[in-house]
């Protein structure tokens, strides 16, 4: 993993997030936060340059990272799409709208498509369960869905 | 005085204690611990260690871990009441979940670890709770050559991380994931071998399972004894405690209890140990007979060398034989070497390795404050506000000290690091002033020149404790300062601003090492560093001074014994009659030499213009260690008759005509005095490898042998010899130096003394002295030839020509020499990372690998010289230090060509 090159103007605009915070130790959450933002993900180059701006060790940046779940240290797809898992869309039937995305795009939960297209994670609730089961495609929301709607909402993308 | 009740007995307390802390001293080892460990910080994360807790008699109690909750007064605390028994018991269960259920208690033949002797006296030994999966599946990390990992065995009590952290400050180790998934990593989930872990195995001694372990299992092995002694690696005097079974050691820990070193010591003190009983160990004299060194007798080698000396003093004289002492020799043996040479021999003719490192430490130290040594103790740290670190790379040579200033910096204590090399502790400094070698002189004027032009003085110090000081600043007022800053190439304003945050921290303290000493000017820096300290009034009590960062274990006690040619055991003068005549009824003899003898390169030059015609060198090799390799070969080869007593055969060794061999500091015992002028206790590990005398027990017999009678080698004999001799040795036997030792002065009642100069310098008043930059003649000579500059130094694995640490798994974690060059100046050379290059100076030249860095600055290069096969003194010059001829190792002219 070490040997991707991260394109400079991010790694430019991470270090001004670093300077931002201040180089405080303290806000490692936030930074990481905001690096993810940057990068879509959290790679092994993308944590050393905070652990240097914070001065603070890489094996704990590193164990800061694995520990929360939001964090990823692999790179999702160009499509994130995220099936919510709360009650209320479980008992709705979430799963079976999981495994439909599963089957079509042949992942499984926290994988990316070779292409780099989709990649599949789980979340807790979006605040949305009137809608339930609720499916997120990057920040576009689909409500009430059915197994059957995943091959329509793949195709938007396609 | 406050009051708790333990178990419902009272007892009385003070201070701001945990309740663990006070159950064990009151108590004793009642409350069973697992993620506590006492040289750590209380964690409080396993509850293993809790109590009952009431605030008042028959109050309501509450279930507390005792391990970081504080005691306050009128406590009372249930150590074993059943509810805290049966949670300790349902603790331990849990953390049994997904433990191996075949490692609960000890492998056959091994001892238990920690962890299976608390399941015991918890009486636990299944759970109920079976996790759904151990951890035996996960790959152990068993690359490095001492330090591994298995963490099927691990209990995340977090111990390893924490002596990272708070032990050693390199903050490797961390905690992957969640849950069941967790577990330790290195850096980035890498290896012991790819991280940039430093070996010093702090993590192995915390760990209370099998989970980080080291190549000799040291912790589980059964052993008939623990020793302990003090390691040999260098000036700090580590305390060991050594398990040895069968005469053989098993391996190597840190009491936790050392003033010196709790819990904590290097990669060398802890593993470089197997040198010991290594094949190549010398294990008979050898005489050299028609050209080739042949096995003899211990009498006839005695024989041979009593024979050969004497006829030598007879034809020429005592002053035609010279002897070289060795700092990694006890202080008895140092004794006895300089006593041989003077009382035996008839000469001053006797010098030691501090000549080629801190003679100007000694001589400067004397001139500035009477006394040539530490003016403080390395526990001061805690008290300093400000550290100065000049000419010295702690972190590599003398790295449990050099953890502790890391330590104190990432406390937010202010560092500023003086030197040419962008060092571990410069990388964190606030202030790195990357001077180009050679012009320490330089940097400290202008230090000095800021302090005083911007009134950053303690002028009440300067008038009642100094002298000198009008006559200074006259001076540096005067020096342009511009000029100085061109020298120096550091930015003026970088070094006021540092000279400011030196003067207003309160206590400031400094430490040197031999960046200072090994210079054209090395004793007059060592003075300049002490008028700073006397400027800003840094002397005299806690967490202030000038401290040296002494290179051998012992460099301090060869010094202090007399191994100096113009001065005697205890530093009096040889030069004058009363002092002559007090040795000479102290060593019971009718005439002693009254010439001042010869410095080591002197004697090397008496050797070729053949006025020295023998030398006796113990314990060093002068070949690979000394300067221009080509000059000391052409010396000893001058010799008519060189003794030389070693551990191994070496370059040295090879050209005597008389070895000896000598045993190990494992095989003997004495006393070392550390940089901190703590003498501490060489106590005999295993007995001296056969057919090896102790390097003391030779000098007893050649003593006698020669018509002296000097009683057997003994520390307890020749230490009450000592302190008759030795005016700060007053005080000081075997019995009362106890585990941890006293630092000198020692009164006669046994008092010793933490800190130097308190109210008054041994001069009186200390000696302000002023003294211009001026170019070494290396550079002046040879810099349009030879356009680089050479600064030497040492790895953390390797100490000085390796002798020991090449005999030893060290030899895996680092493999060679290096050559450090600045990416512009590779770019020029168009030499790259790995590239072999030839480094030419005036005397010789070598091949060495490079490494592109910009710890260095363009026109600087860094290489250590650890390893023979590159034999970096071929390079190095004539040139030493003005007052004492300490060799320039610092600086020298070369040039360096791509491809080799």
């Amino acid at each position: 993993m070490a040997d991707i090159k991260l394109p400079a103007n991010k790694v430019q605009e991470l270090r001004e997030v670093c300077a931002k915070f201040n180089h405080d130790k303290g806000e490692l959450i936030n930074v990481l936060h905001a690096a993810q933002g940057i990068f879509g993900y959290l790679p092994a180059e993308v944590q050393e340059i905070v652990a240097e701006e914070l001065n603070v060790s890489v094996a704990h940046v590193y164990g800061v990272v694995t520990f929360y779940s939001f964090f990823t240290m692999l790179p999702k797809g160009k499509h994130p799409i995220s099936i919510c898992m709360g009650t209320a869309c479980y008992v709705r039937g979430a799963e079976k709208v999981l495994d439909e995305f599963k089957r079509h795009l042949n992942i499984k939960v926290g994988e990316t498509t070779p292409d780099g297209d989709f990649s599949i994670s789980c979340l807790r609730c979006v605040g949305a369960c009137g809608l339930a089961p609720v499916v997120t495609v990057g920040e576009k929301v689909y409500g009430r869905v059915a197994p059957e709607d995943v091959k329509g909402i793949l195709a938007e993308y396609r | 005085m406050k009051t708790i009740y333990i178990n419902n007995n009272k007892y009385n307390f003070e201070g701001e204690p945990t309740i663990l802390e006070v159950v064990r001293e009151k108590a004793g080892d009642i409350i069973p611990v697992i993620c506590h460990h006492n040289t750590l910080e209380p964690h409080g994360s396993c509850r293993i260690c809790s109590v009952d807790v009431a605030l008042q008699k028959d109050g309501p109690r509450k279930v507390m871990a005792s391990c970081h909750t504080p005691a306050s007064d009128g406590m009372h605390i249930f150590t074993d009441s059943e509810r805290v028994v049966k949670l300790r018991k349902n603790i331990a269960e849990l953390v049994l979940s997904d433990y191996p259920e075949d490692k609960t208690e000890a492998a056959k033949n091994k001892l238990p670890t920690e962890f299976q002797r608390l399941l015991e006296r918890l009486g636990v030994y299944k759970t109920r709770y079976n996790a759904k999966e151990t951890h035996t599946d996960q790959e152990k990390d068993t690359l490095h050559p001492y330090i591994k990992s298995d963490l099927s065995q691990c209990i995340r009590c977090y111990r390893c991380v924490r002596a990272c952290d708070e032990i050693q400050g390199k903050f490797i180790l961390n905690i992957y994931g969640r849950g069941y998934d967790n577990r330790i990593i290195k850096d980035s989930d890498s290896s012991f071998t790819d991280s940039e872990c430093v070996s010093c195995g702090a993590c192995v001694q915390a760990c209370p399972t099998g989970a980080i372990y080291d190549l000799y299992e040291s912790k589980i092995q059964p052993y008939d004894k623990i020793v302990h002694t003090v390691c040999t690696y260098c000036g700090v005097g580590c305390n060991l405690e050594v398990r040895v079974k069968d005469g053989k050691i098993m391996g190597i820990e840190a009491p936790d209890d050392a003033e010196v070193n709790a819990a904590h010591t290097c990669i060398k003190g802890r593993y470089a140990f197997e040198f010991y009983n290594h094949p190549d160990r010398l294990t008979t004299p050898l005489i050299k007979k028609n050209g080739r060194q042949v096995p003899v007798s211990w009498d006839e080698a005695y024989d041979h060398i009593a024979n050969k000396l004497n006829k030598i003093k007879e034809q020429y004289g005592p002053d035609a034989i010279g002897g070289i002492s060795s700092s990694r020799c006890t202080n008895e043996e140092n004794y006895l070497m300089q006593k041989f040479m003077r009382a035996v021999v008839g000469t001053n003719n006797i010098d030691g390795c501090a000549r080629v490192c801190h003679a100007p430490t000694a001589y400067g130290m004397q001139k500035a404050f009477g006394t040539g040594a530490a003016t403080n103790s390395i526990t001061d740290l805690e008290h300093t506000d400000c550290i100065l670190v000049i000419g010295a790379n702690p972190t590599s040579a003398h790295p449990v000290t050099g953890s502790k200033i890391k330590q104190q910096a990432m406390k937010g204590k202010t560092l500023i690091v003086i030197d040419p090399v962008k060092t571990e502790l410069a990388e964190i400094a606030d202030y790195h002033l990357q001077l180009r070698p050679g012009t320490n002189i330089a940097l400290l004027n202008m230090f000095a020149y800021y302090l005083i032009k911007n009134d950053l003085l303690d002028h009440e110090f300067i008038k009642n404790r100094t002298t000198g000081f009008e006559e200074f600043k006259e001076q540096i007022l005067k020096v342009n300062i511009d000029e100085y800053e061109r020298i120096t190439t550091v930015d003026k304003h970088l070094v006021e601003k540092a000279a400011e945050a030196f003067a207003k921290a309160g206590n400031a303290m400094s430490f040197h090492g031999l960046g200072v000493t090994e210079h054209y000017t090395g004793s007059r820096t060592v003075m300049l560093l002490a008028n700073i300290s006397m400027f800003t009034g840094n002397i005299g009590r806690k967490g202030v001074g000038v401290n040296p960062l002494r290179g051998q274990n012992n460099v301090q006690g060869a010094a202090d014994m007399g191994v100096q040619p113009h001065q005697g055991a205890g530093y009096l003068d040889v030069n004058d009659p009363e002092i002559q005549k007090y040795y000479k009824e102290k060593y019971g003899i009718e005439t002693i030499p009254e010439k001042e003898g010869l410095k080591i390169p002197e004697m090397f030059d008496g050797a070729i213009n053949k006025t020295v015609k023998a030398m006796w060198i113990m314990g060093e090799d002068v070949m690979q260690t000394d300067p221009n390799t080509q000059h000391v070969r052409k010396a000893l080869e001058g010799l008519d008759f060189l003794v030389v007593q070693e551990l191994f055969p070496t370059e040295t060794s090879k050209m005597a005509d008389v070895v000896l061999p000598a045993a190990s500091f494992f095989e003997k015992e004495g006393t070392f005095t550390n940089g901190e002028r703590r003498i501490q206790k060489v106590n005999k590990v295993v007995e001296p490898i056969e057919g090896t005398k102790a390097d003391g027990q030779i000098m007893v017999d050649i003593m006698n042998r020669m018509g002296y009678p000097q009683k057997g080698y003994s520390a307890d004999v020749l230490l009450r010899e000592i302190a008759d001799v030795v005016p700060f040795f007053a005080g000081v036997t075997w019995e009362n130096l106890g585990t941890n030792g006293l630092q000198w002065p020692v009164t006669k009642d046994g008092k010793d003394t933490k800190i130097l100069h308190s109210k008054e310098f041994k001069i009186g008043k200390g000696q302000i002295h002023f003294f211009d930059f001026e170019e070494t003649p290396e550079l002046i000579d040879n810099r349009d030839k030879y356009p680089f500059i050479l600064t030497t130094g040492r790895n953390l694995e390797h100490y000085n020509s390796g002798t020991m640490t090449r005999r030893t798994p060290n030899k895996d974690v680092l493999t060679e020499d290096n050559l450090w060059i600045n990416p512009a100046d590779a770019k020029k050379k168009g030499i790259k990372t790995g590239d072999r290059v030839r480094l030419i100076s005036a005397r010789g030249e070598t091949y060495i690998k490079a490494f592109v860095t910009d710890k260095v600055k363009e026109g600087v290069l860094r290489s250590t010289f650890h390893f023979p096969e590159v034999s970096i003194n071929n390079l190095t010059g004539d040139i030493g230090d003005i007052e004492t001829l300490t060799p320039e190792y610092k600086v020298v002219a070369v040039d360096v060509v791509a491809g080799g």
